[in-house]
Order: C-alpha cells, then structure tokens, then sequence
C-alpha cells in the first residue's frame, strides 16, 4: 500500500536525521563547533557502508568502479560506516587545530565540504565519480519486501535508541557542562583548565560517528548514494533543525528536526506541482529553510525548546560550614 | 616548457578574476568583520544580471558594468536591511556566518526557480587570440586583465589618495576609534559595500566571460579559491588578496596543466588548508589582522 | 604551605613579546614569593596585561623563560599552567554565560571524574559523589561572596561586579597556587571593592600567591609588599609601595604615560 510505504520512508528519514541532528547539535549546539562540512560525515559512513556490503567492483559487469567491496555482513558495515565518520569527523575538525575565531574555521569547514565533493565528483576510480554508487545491498533481500521495510524501521529505531543513550552521556553532567562552557567562552574555559583544542577533536570524533552512522542507515536504505546527496548546503538542513529547534537542547533539536526535516521538507512535495519545472517544490523548501533559518537567529536564536540548565538550590545552602 | 608559459599565462587571466573577488571580499570583512559567504552567490545573481542584458543584445562589457552596478547596489541593501541589524543585536560572528550561508542559498535557489537548473553560457566573447610574450591568450582574457589591474589601481588610489579611503582604512583597523576621531562609520561602510559588491558584480560577470558555461553554482564553487586567496593574503587586506589571487591563480593553472585539470581547486585548497595551520594571518600579516582572527 | 614560605614561585626571567613592531613586553623580570601579594603597575600600556597574558599562557613569548614552582612552564598551553595551579582572570570579566552561576564554579574544577573517559563511559554512580561535594563547595564560596540568591541564574543575567565576583570564585574554586588578578577591582563599588581586598588578605593568609595588575595605588599600598612598576614593556623599578612613591623615576612614568 502506497500510504504505508510512504510511513515507512518517513520514519527512516525521521530516524536517520535525528542521528546526524544529535551529533551536530553536540558539535555545534553543545559545543560551539560550527562544522560546515558535517554532510561530509554523513557521506563517509554512507560510502563505506556501500563499498563495505557491495561485492568486488568487477561485479554487475563492472559498471561502476570503485576501492573496497568487502561484501561484509549488515552490522559491520554499519559499524565501520560510524568509525569513517568519526576518522573523517577528527579529520575536518584539523582546520581548527589553530586558535582561530570561530567563524573562520566555519568558513574554512564549508571549503572543505565544496574540496570533498568536487574531488569525490571528479575521480571516477575511487567512488565512481558523480555518478555515484547503486546497488547497495539491502540486508534484507531475502524477507517478504512488507516485513523487510518494517525490519529496516526496526533497525532505524534501535540505532537512534542506542544513539541517544550514548549522546545523553555527552550532552549531561559534568562533560556536558564542560562543553557548554567552551561554546560560551573557550578563553575562559582554557584558562579553568579545559583542553579546547582536544575536547574539540572528541567531539567531532563523536558528532562524526553520529552522521557516519545516519549515512550508512540511509545508503542501505536507499541503496544507492552519490555527491549530489551531499552537497554542501544539506549541512545547512541540519544546522536549521538545530536552531529552530533549540541549540544544545537535545529536545529541542529532536523537535526541531520533526519541523524541519519532516514536516517542512517532506511537506513541500505536496505543494501544486507545476509541469514546466518540477523542481520547483524543491526550490521552495530550500529557500523556506533558510529563511527559517535567517528568521529564528533573528527573533528567536534559543530556539522552540530553549536550553535548560539543572537547579542547585536547596537544602544545605543556609548552614554551610563557617 | 611551452606548455608551462600558457598555463601561466591562464593563471594570471584567473588570478585576475580570483583577485577581482578575493578583494571584495576582504574589504567587506575588513570594513564590518562579517565572512559573508553570500558574496558566491551575489556572484552568480550577477552572472544572470548579465546573461539576462547580453541575450537582449548588449555587449558583454557593458553587462559587466551594468552587473557590477546592480550587485553593488543590493549588496548594500543586504548589509544595511539584514547584516548591520543582526550584528547591532549582537549575533555572535558564528550565526553570522550561518545567516550569510542561507542567505546565499535563498538567493541561489531564487536564481534556479526563475532561470532553471540548466548550463548557459555568454556565447562567444572571447574574441581573437594574442600572443604576447610567449603567452597565448584571447582578447577577452586580456580584457579582463587590464580591467582587473586598474581597477586594483584604482582602489589603491582611492584607499591611499582620498579622504573616503583614509576613512575606510580608520573604519577597518578600529572602529570605534574612527567613530570617535568623527568618521561616519556607517556612511562609510556604506561605501565601502557599494565598492566591495561592485567587485563582486564584475568578477561574477567576468568569471561568466572566461567560462565555456556555468550555472547556479557558479559563485558557491567560486568560494575555494577565492577565500584561499582572501586567506594566504591575509584576510581583510585588499593588497595581500591581490598578490593571493595572483598566486592561486597561477599556481592552479601551472597544477591543472601538468597533472589532471580536474583537480585545479586542490592546489587553491591546499593552500588554504597549509595556511590555516601554518600561518592563518596571512603571508603578510601585521599584528592587528592577527588580533582579529586568533579568538578572544 | 607555610612552611615553604620565603621561597620563590614565579620566577619571570627576560621575557619579552613583540606584536609586529610593538614591543609590549621589552626584557621583564621578577619573582613572586610563595604566599606574597605582588602588586605590577604601571601607566597604561605599559604592558601589564601583555605580561599577564604571556605568564598565563594566553599568548607565547617572543623570547624568555617563566619557571612556576621549581618547573619550567614556558612552553605551557593556557590549561596545562592552570592544572599545575596557575591561575589567571581576566581584566574583562567573562563568565559562561549560558551556564548558571553555581554551575560556572563548578565547571572549573580541573579533573573531573564526569568528564574523564571513565566518567562518560561508567555514567552517573561513577561521578556523582565527586559532584556532591563540589556543589558543597561552590554553595559554601557563593555564601562568603553574598551571591547564593543568584546561583541558578544564568550568568549572563548578572551585573559587571557580581560577573566579576564569578570569575574571582571560578579560579578559587580550581585551588589555585598563583592567581593573576587584572584589575580585579575595576568596575566594582567601593564598598564591594573592600571586600574584595580582604578576602584576597585572607587568601594570601592561608599561602595563596598573588600577582595582581592595579591601578589605584591606594589600593596597592595596602594590599601589597613587593611591587613592580612596569613602562613601556620593561620593568622600571620594584620595591615597596611608601619608597616607589617616592622615586622620581615613577613619577615621570605615570605623568609621560
Ligand atoms: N594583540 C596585540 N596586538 C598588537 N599590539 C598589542 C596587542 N596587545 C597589546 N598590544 C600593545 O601592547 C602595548 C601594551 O598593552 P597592554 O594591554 O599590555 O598594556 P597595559 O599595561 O595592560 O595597559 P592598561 O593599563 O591600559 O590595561 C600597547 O601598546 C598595546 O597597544
Ligand atoms: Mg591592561
């Protein structure tokens, strides 16, 4: 049935942006890191979990070349799709090896994702080019294709289930703190001892891990990835949901990603198609992201669900020692 | 070895345009502390400004000024309509990168949904070929590098000679100091947006004359070397992105010809990339651009 | 602590920072005892601040070496000198401003077992004992200072002083050896001010160190024993507040700076 088919792609969708929205809003929201490139996270774990599960590229007559091919089980290729984003995340997260100003590095970070995709486009050996990969493995072929969908929505809920277990212990208590103080100052928290420059590579290690693995679910999905999944600007899809849903508030952001991934990019499609040029809807949902994006900072920069902040006060605080 | 001499040649015919942008951009961020990644798409609008005038019959050099005037004209709108606003409600200089990020794909996204996601092109404006010592380039290349040499004049002769340049240059290295000595800082950045995007306009136009075709990503692709040049010139200085366009330029050129042309923008990332590490303030760079760009 | 009274624990020795042309700090040298307030003077530009700056580590010296506590630190990050126990504030106080108060002490304690490897792995029971006893700690220091109304208010919700206040609590909170103070009085209400100074009295009492930028001399006659005047980037004369006064060589200094 059409509508449940289209349930169970929204429900992937949902799942895999929460994962690549969580680990953003830890870099950015929590942590301060305005990383441009995230999608080039997203696309590593999508690449290696395709040339992870496909078959030597001589395969299908060979009509797509690229390195790899390991035709490794499910799991594993999830996995290893969640340590290339972390490597790549670490990687990026280089450009900010100097004491630069923030906004520098953010700009350095989107040169970053235009090198990424533009080289990844042009070399046809290596990931077949702009062509992309197809035939990505769907790991369950064999089922009945009704229960195979439901299966992938199963495995989609674990993997954000898991996923928000892990991002709570970063985003919470005394490591959450620590984050956030480097957002707000990174001077200040130098100076109280905090390794910036380290905490910053854990986190992109982290964050990346997070959209290695969202990538990976959504290649499986789809069964195919190329560079035009990637361009530079679905970073800024991310970004939007984190804003307008409440940096650093791993609420907020969930939320934030219901509106803007689901509601607002899925939701164009159902605008009045116009025959003569049917990317318009398309064109339409870029543009409303970024003016919701422009709007929020402006009006409302905490955010529909602002950040809240634990409460201390209490008992103890009249008969303190001395 | 003769191959080498033309692909220098080219070099300077794109160092010029990477300069031709690489300056604005810096005088925009020296002048107001905004990386405005808009600038790549402000470009593109004006390549369409310009395709939209050279369909209806004008010529090309024509549409270049006329895209210089019109993208001069709306970046000082933008700045005084969006950015001035937010940074005077005290956005921190990450959101305002983020802003100038969607603005730039508002206005990309505008440009697809009136002029489609299709190639065009300027037709042929190149003109005949030149051969100038041992380099052989078209008339439009040579165009262009004389346009961009004086107009590089005759920003330093603004900068240096006039009371508005000496104001900008005040307004630039501390702005609240000019403010105090009497400058009218904001007519002032006025100015210096309406230059600054007029740069933009021209090289938008003139990337569009020296490409065989280009569509709606024409600036966002722009950005690689042009802020590799704006960096290794040490970024906010008008003189430092001349010479780094001139060195992007060339060196992309020389890379494209003796290894595969596909990979021209590495050498211009590379670049960018060392510089960052190595000495993000610039080959040149006086004390206060490191001020500015080091946190704190 | 009292013990190693006397003994040196700050030994700047020819330290010199250019910016360009600029030679803010021009060849300095001095010491800070173990348990002293030494006061750094000087007209503005001296170079007070650039001095602060390259001690705690916030910039690197062109040239010369900073020995803390029998270690030579110069080639330390920001956080590795503050782990070691040295300490600076800033003379712009900044606070995390999304964070509470209470929790802007709290976070400034080095080594944390929440935020270690083990911390994040193990989760909550692991650190949650450490995390008590900080708590005791800040509420105890926000009593002394007045501010234990404001402790769950963001920090950015508060007032020049009472920021101020935060940072002076933040680095206590860190049981720092040395702690460089810019300025610390500046912006502050004179009453607020007097309270300062004697909590830094008392400070220096249970051996705290203390290297502090002022300007109001009054201030500096009374807090410190050794002073160093500094202009134009290099050390003009040091001694105790009553004889500087004195010196001819000061008085230029201040009325040329
Ligand atoms: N980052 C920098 N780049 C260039 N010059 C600098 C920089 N920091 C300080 N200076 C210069 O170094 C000199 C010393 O400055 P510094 O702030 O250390 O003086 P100060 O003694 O703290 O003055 P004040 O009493 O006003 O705080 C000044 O001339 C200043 O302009
Ligand atoms: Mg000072």
């Amino acid at each position: 049935m059409a509508w449940e088919y289209y349930l169970v792609v929204m429900l992937v969708y949902l799942g895999t942006d929460l994962l690549a929205v969580w680990g953003l809003n830890l870099e950015f929201g929590v942590s301060g890191v305005a990383n441009l490139a995230y999608i080039v996270v997203v696309a590593a774990g999508a690449y290696t979990f395709a040339i992870c599960t496909l078959g030597p590229s001589s395969g299908n007559g060979g009509f797509q070349t690229y390195i790899g091919g390991f035709t490794l089980p499910f799991p594993l290729a999830l996995l290893a799709g969640a340590l290339a984003g972390a490597v790549v995340g670490t990687l990026i997260g280089v450009t900010g090896l100097k004491r630069l100003r923030q906004d520098y590095q953010a700009v350095a970070m989107l040169v970053v994702s235009l090198m990424v995709a533009t080289v990844v486009s042009a070399d046809t050996g290596f990931l077949n080019g702009s062509a992309g990969l197809a035939l990505i493995p769907n790991p369950f072929a064999d089922l009945d294709p009704e229960v195979a969908r439901w299966a992938y929505v199963a495995v989609v809920a674990f993997c954000c289930l898991i996923g928000f277990l892990v991002l709570r212990r970063f985003t919470t208590g005394p490591i959450g703190r620590t984050l956030r103080a480097m957002r707000d100052d990174d001077t200040a928290a130098s100076a109280a001892g905090k390794n910036v420059i380290g905490l910053r590579l854990v986190v992109q290690a982290v964050g990346g891990a997070f959209g290695g693995l969202s990538g990976a679910l959504l290649a499986g999905f789809i069964g195919g990835w190329s560079p035009s999944a990637w361009v530079y600007i679905e970073t800024l899809a991310f970004l939007s949901c984190v804003i307008v849903g409440g940096m650093g508030s791993d609420r907020g952001v969930s939320l934030g990603t219901l509106i803007i991934a689901v509601l607002l990019l899925q939701g164009v499609q159902f605008l009045p198609q116009i025959s003569s040029s049917p990317g318009l809807s398309e064109d339409f949902g870029w543009i409303i992201l970024g003016a919701s994006t422009i709007i929020f900072i402006w009006f409302r920069p905490q955010g529909v669900l602002p950040e809240r902040r634990p409460r201390y006060l209490g008992k103890s605080s009249s008969h303190s020692p001395g | 070895m003769q191959l080498i001499i033309e692909a220098i040649g080219f070099g300077i015919a794109t160092g010029a345009v990477i300069a031709l942008g690489a300056v604005g951009f810096s005088v925009q961020f020296g002048i107001s502390n905004i990386l405005n990644i808009t600038y790549g798409s402000l470009m593109t609008l004006a390549a369409y400004v310009g395709l939209l005038l050279i369909n209806h019959g004008v010529n090309a050099w024509l549409a270049l000024v006329l895209g210089a005037v019109v993208v001069g004209v709306v970046s000082v709108v933008y700045h005084r309509a969006l950015l001035a606003p937010l940074v005077r409600r005290g956005t921190r200089a990450i959101a305002m990168v983020i802003v100038t990020v969607s603005a730039g794909i508002i206005l990309q996204y505008v440009i697809v949904s009136i002029a489609g996601p299709e190639s065009h092109s300027y037709g042929e404006q190149s003109g005949s070929t030149l051969h100038l010592i041992g380099f052989t380039l078209s008339a439009g290349q040579v165009a262009i590098i004389v346009l961009t040499a004086s107009l590089m004049l005759g920003l330093h002769l603004l900068l240096t000679r006039t009371t508005l340049g000496k104001a900008m240059r005040a307004t630039s290295s501390n702005r609240t100091l000019a403010r105090s000595c009497g400058i009218s800082t904001d007519r002032v950045s006025d100015i210096a947006w309406l230059i600054s995007g007029s740069l933009c306009g021209a090289a938008g136009v003139a990337l569009a004359i020296t490409t065989v075709s280009f569509d709606f990503s024409l600036g966002s692709l722009f950005l690689i070397p042009m802020i590799a040049a704006a960096v290794l010139g040490g970024i906010g200085q008008p003189y430092g992105a001349m010479l780094g366009g001139l060195i992007v330029g060339v060196s992309s050129e020389v890379a494209a010809a003796v290894s595969n042309p596909n990979y021209k923008d590495v050498v211009a990332f590379m670049i960018l990339i060392i510089m960052l590490l190595v000495r993000p303030r610039g080959l040149f760079g006086a004390a206060w651009s490191t001020r500015r760009l080091m946190e704190g | 602590m009292s013990g190693d009274a006397g003994t040196v624990i700050l030994d700047v020795d020819r330290l010199e920072k250019h910016y360009g042309g600029v030679h803010a700090v021009d060849g300095v040298s001095f010491t800070v005892e173990r348990g002293s307030i030494t006061g750094l003077i000087g007209p503005n530009g001296a170079g007070k601040s650039t001095a602060l700056a390259v001690i705690g580590g916030y910039v690197s010296p062109t040239a010369g070496r900073i020995h803390f506590d029998g270690a030579d630190i110069t080639g330390y990050p920001m956080h590795a000198r503050a782990r070691v126990g040295l300490v600076r504030t800033f003379q712009m106080a900044r606070v995390f401003g999304n964070l509470t108060t209470i929790e802007n002490l709290l976070v400034a304690v080095p080594r944390q077992r929440g935020e270690s490897a083990a911390g994040i792995l193990a989760g909550k029971w692991f650190w949650r004992g450490e995390e008590r006893q900080l708590v005791e700690r800040a509420r105890a220091l926000l009593d002394t200072f007045g501010m234990s109304t404001k402790a769950d208010d963001p920090a950015r919700t508060l007032s020049g002083g009472q920021k101020r206040a935060v940072e002076i609590m933040r680095a206590l909170m860190m049981k720092p050896k040395l702690l460089l103070l810019d300025e610390p009085m500046a912006g502050l209400s004179p009453s607020l001010s007097r309270q300062l100074e004697d909590m830094l009295i008392r400070l220096a009492g249970d051996g705290l160190s203390l290297l502090l930028v002022e300007h109001e001399l009054d201030t500096v006659d009374r807090l410190c024993g050794k002073v160093v005047v500094m202009a134009q980037g290099r050390v003009l004369s040091e001694g105790r507040m009553a004889e500087l006064r004195l010196s001819r060589e000061v008085q230029d200094a201040y009325v040329i700076g």
